[in-house]
């Protein structure tokens, strides 16, 4: 896949309209190698929380096929994300425990790069290493360096169109974007 | 020592969990004094949106689980790990009480438990519950830990009984142990 094109996914953790990760999504697209397509996942919102009962009385719920198949799709994936209390947020673990469940579970051997904003001074860095902690056991390919961490989200957004105004930001992602296309073709299964 | 009131918090949704059955064993291991009651289910929260919050509220099952925290003197958490983590669930029902005024686990004594049919019995959703808990200003006893490893094996399946005379002792350990806990904690206003 030297020069092939790179469909790759991206997942946001905050389901808020207004939510700053989400801001930090939007940027992605123009930001990437031109061989790298992204696209948004399919929301995650209405999946119910996860109860063995459900799986084992009526199977996997629709929605949670829905991301699963999206996820095993991608070349890729990229996950943006707030951190709620010091980790994961709950909704975003939510959908990585139901699909972890499934046979062909969609994150084995799938590239994964994580980006965060959030108010503070670590932007939402332990959020990321719980991530790190949990994609390890369901087997996904986690991309290193350049980490994108945008501290201090408020004064990097523009406060009424969310359009990342940083520089520095800015210039982090197109370098992590253009590293994951290269970790992307060197993990990808050489059939 | 005075009586004690606690709310346990299991992780898991599913009718047979280990978890569950470890939950249902604390009230007979509790040292006198100390009551343990399960806490309202997290089952029917949505998962957070800050928008919701600020359009209709919080949802009411998040306001009742919140009152109950805030009404007892100790809160038990028996839960498995999944993926090397914090259940979603249970962590979406910590991210909605953890938005209201007055949160519930400011201040509060907590201890942890968990059960899992692998060998580590759940010690990392343990630390990172621990973590998350330091961020909402709870006060998690250290020791002793009560990691329930290959439960499979420990628990009849069945009935739920506890065949296990180590770990049996090992909880009314930490039980003592949190009342002892609390008892030092406790605001002394």
């Amino acid at each position: 896949m030297a020069n092939q094109q790179l469909d790759v996914l991206v997942i946001c953790g905050s389901l808020r309209r207004g939510s700053y990760n989400a801001a930090l999504a939007r940027t992605l697209p123009a930001l990437a190698p031109a061989a790298m397509k992204l696209r948004d996942a399919p929301p995650f919102d209405t999946i119910p929380i996860y109860n063995h009962d459900i799986q084992d009385a009526t199977g996997f719920p629709a929605e949670s096929r829905t991301w699963a198949d999206a996820i095993r799709s991608a070349d890729g994936v990229i996950i943006v994300s707030p951190e709620y209390n010091w980790s994961i947020p709950g909704g975003l673990k939510n959908a990585i425990d139901w699909v972890s469940r499934m046979k062909d579970q969609p994150f084995k051997d799938k590239p994964v790069a994580l980006q965060s904003a959030a108010g503070g001074i670590l932007g939402g860095s332990r959020m990321q290493y719980h991530l790190r902690q949990s994609l390890t056991s369901i087997d996904a390919l986690l991309f290193g360096r350049p980490e994108v961490i945008v501290t201090f989200a408020a004064q990097k957004f523009d406060e009424k169109t969310l359009e990342l105004k940083d520089q520095t930001a800015i210039d982090m992602i197109k370098l992590q974007l253009a590293g994951f296309e290269k970790f992307i073709r060197r993990v990808s299964a050489k059939e | 020592m005075a009586n004690l009131n606690i709310v346990s918090i299991c992780g898991s949704l599913r009718k047979g969990s280990y978890n569950a059955m470890v939950q249902r064993l604390l009230p007979s291991l509790a040292p006198e004094g100390m009551t343990i009651k399960p806490a309202p289910s997290f089952a029917e929260f949505p998962l957070y949106n800050a928008d919701i919050q600020n359009s209709t509220g919080f949802p009411a099952p998040v306001n009742t689980l919140a009152d109950a925290i805030r009404a007892a003197d100790g809160v038990i958490f028996c839960t498995p790990e999944y993926n090397f983590g914090i259940p979603g669930g249970l962590k979406n029902a910590i991210d909605w009480v953890s938005r209201l005024q007055n949160q519930p686990f400011a201040g509060k004594p907590v201890a942890l438990q968990s059960a899992s049919p692998g060998p580590v019995g759940g010690a990392r959703v343990q630390y990172d519950l621990r973590r998350a808990m330091m961020f909402l200003d709870a006060f998690t006893l250290n020791k002793p830990e009560i990691f329930v490893g290959n439960c499979a094996s420990k628990f009849d399946e069945k009935t739920g009984e506890l065949k296990d005379e180590t770990t049996r002792g090992l909880l009314k350990q930490q039980l003592a142990a949190f009342a002892t806990y609390i008892a030092r904690v406790e605001s002394k206003d």
